[in-house]
């Protein structure tokens, strides 16, 4: 089948030209006119027997609806002679002498123009159509006859990364990144414009999309992260140097750097200039609200803060607990064993609670409330307004003062899928914010979906000094990998839910579209 | 009844946004790349120069209607009858 028509078709645009298709596809297949929606809703029915469904057609030659299931359309065809008819459902003609849809470019041109229009006038955001590769892509593939396709339960996309000395807190963050779904598809679509395009090697955004290239070349060797790691010590220098560092830190700076190296050179447009519109800022930047509430006069002073990660309290660490609380020493081994158990239970779910509870600042720390302007004791609650594409919670296992540094190895519960609805600012505070749910009812087009799936995990293993750092990652939807620097192993999703979990990364299932 | 619904729905371009949700759900969860994969089977089996539209539609509409999740049908339904009962 070519989209040149057929020879019926030809003649009849050789006859006529594409104005009748373009009035009919106006009119009743795309409407870009509210006048043509209601023509489109008053007079689209079959003429024979009035139906509104049943794939109705119209002819192309005259002013004739019939419906294609009844049979109506063909009648009129051979009645009249009038061979082309055009289905008002999709635009799609068909040449009865053919027997078949017939496509033809410049009709399919005009049809993409009107579709566009229409969408626009009901204020719709932009309409999805499926990728269709420019003539440059088509050069490209004929160019490059070699495919590779991607079977079942390949390991394509694993690569060991060779460890530089103490160098595992990158090598973590990297294997989660690479296996960053949204990312990946970024970077294998060779999206990235580079704005240091006279100065070779100094773009990390470069040097991670050649990363990417390099695990899935199909090459199975492990790679080494030395350019990676010096620029990430020349762009983000308190990470410069030879000792270990945190995993969690390293992911911090180099989506910093990463975000600063593709701002300019964005070409999408912003529709807010305080926000980013680059790949990092899509996939992993959030919004946390923060409503402070005035004790005195219930006044709530709320601002809203991008986030990439959350960090969170792994909840009230056992020891103090025990010497603040219990006196009695016949009690206290009891109560210590319970609150052990009580810690055993500790889950991510528990600790996002905890985190968007609202929390009495107390009476040390007044703060003046814009609406009395006067200093009171006030509540703080965080509740997230914005998801990210990519959630990445953070567990503060290290805990560092000035008297101590130590790592806590509470084991904290987290799930395979995680919905974060209940966490969202609109749940959070149904009660100082009822005009919110006025306005998504407006809106309501689309139910929010904010369930979310795990796809990395980065663990710590040893001490504070003395530690390792290793990834599970997830490739192929579910299946899963342990990546020990240079060592690649095969996982089950029960060794990662069992796992200590120091970085946790969910994806979020149902995109919308913006 | 049901024409005087379909003409509201036209007219005031709920049709297509409705539609549009429905394009878009379809795609996430994978219903479209399924039915083009059932297609594409099909036009390999018989020959692109032996198959109509026709037969391609005959032989997909029920699978592809049975492949529609529950949940998808669920959502519009709800869509549709919140927009109604909003109307009248």
């Amino acid at each position: 089948m070519s989209d040149h028509g057929c020879i019926h078709l030809n003649n009849f645009k050789a006859a006529k030209g594409i104005q009748p298709y373009r009035i009919i596809h106006t009119y009743f297949v795309a409407c870009t006119t509210a006048e043509a929606r209601s023509r489109k809703a008053l007079a689209c029915f079959c003429h024979v027997c009035n139906s509104i469904g049943s794939r109705l057609h119209s002819c192309l030659h005259c002013i004739f609806f019939g419906c294609y299931i009844g049979g109506h359309i063909q009648e009129h065809a051979k009645l009249k002679k009038h061979f082309l008819a055009v289905d008002l459902a999709y635009g799609a003609v068909f040449c009865f002498q053919c027997g078949d849809y017939v496509y033809d470019q410049e009709l399919a041109t005009v049809a993409r123009e009107h579709r566009l229009k229409a969408a626009k006038s009901l204020g719709m955001p932009t309409v999805y159509h499926s990728w269709e590769p420019s003539r440059y892509e088509i050069e490209l593939l004929r160019r490059n006859p070699r495919r590779r396709k991607l079977i079942k339960n390949t390991t394509v996309g694993l690569r060991g990364l060779l460890n530089l000395g103490n160098t595992c807190f990158m090598n973590c963050i990297v294997q989660a990144l690479i296996h960053t779904p949204l990312l990946r598809d970024f970077f294998l679509a060779d999206r990235h414009l580079c704005q240091f395009q006279d100065e070779p090697g100094r773009c990390l955004v470069c040097e991670v999309s050649r990363l990417f290239q390099e695990f899935y070349s199909g090459n199975k060797a492990p790679l080494t992260l030395h350019r990676l790691l010096h620029l990430i010590w020349t762009h983000a220098r308190h990470l410069a140097g030879y000792e270990q560092q945190d995993a969690h830190e390293f992911f911090i700076a180099a989506l910093d750097v990463m975000h600063r190296h593709c701002k300019e050179s964005n070409p999408l447009p912003t529709t807010n200039p305080h926000h980013c519109n680059c790949i990092i800022d899509q996939i992993f930047t959030g919004g946390l609200q923060s409503d402070v509430v005035c004790q005195a006069c219930n006044g709530v002073s709320t601002t809203i803060d991008p986030f990439w990660d959350i960090s969170l309290d792994l909840g009230p660490s056992p020891n103090s607990e025990v010497e603040s609380g219990n006196s009695s020493n016949e009690n206290q081994s009891q109560s210590s064993d319970l609150q052990q158990q009580e810690q055993d239970r500790t889950s991510l779910v528990d600790c996002l609670e905890r985190f968007t509870r609202a929390e009495h600042l107390g009476s040390s720390a007044k703060i003046k409330c814009s609406k009395c302007q006067s200093y009171q004791e006030s509540t703080k609650q965080l509740t997230m307004k914005k998801l990210p594409v990519v959630a990445s919670f953070h567990l503060k296992r290290f805990e560092h003062s000035n008297h101590f540094h130590k790592k806590i190895k509470t084991f904290v519960a987290f799930p395979e899928h995680l919905d974060m609805t209940p966490f969202m600012s609109h749940c959070r505070n149904h009660n100082n914010n009822n005009n919110i749910n006025t306005f998504r009812g407006l809106n309501s087009v689309t139910v929010p979906d904010n369930r979310y799936s795990l796809f990395a995990v980065i663990n710590h293993i040893g001490s504070l000094d003395a530690g390792h750092y290793t990834a599970f990652i997830r490739q192929q939807r579910d299946h899963w990998f342990k990546c020990d620097d240079h060592l690649i192993t095969r996982a089950n999703l029960q060794e990662v839910l069992d796992s200590e979990g120091y970085l946790l990364f969910y994806h979020k299932q149902i995109l919308e579209y913006e | 009844m049901l024409c005087k619904t379909d003409q509201t729905l036209i007219m005031t371009g709920e049709r297509e946004r409705l539609k549009e949700l429905l394009r878009t759900r379809l795609i996430e969860c994978g219903w479209r790349d399924q039915v083009q994969m059932l297609c594409r089977d099909i036009v390999r089996e018989r020959g692109v120069h032996n198959l109509k539209a026709d037969d391609l539609i005959a032989e997909i509409t029920s699978k592809g209607r049975a492949l529609v999740p529950d949940s998808v049908k669920k959502e519009l339904l709800q869509k549709i009858k919140a927009y109604l009962v909003q109307d009248m």
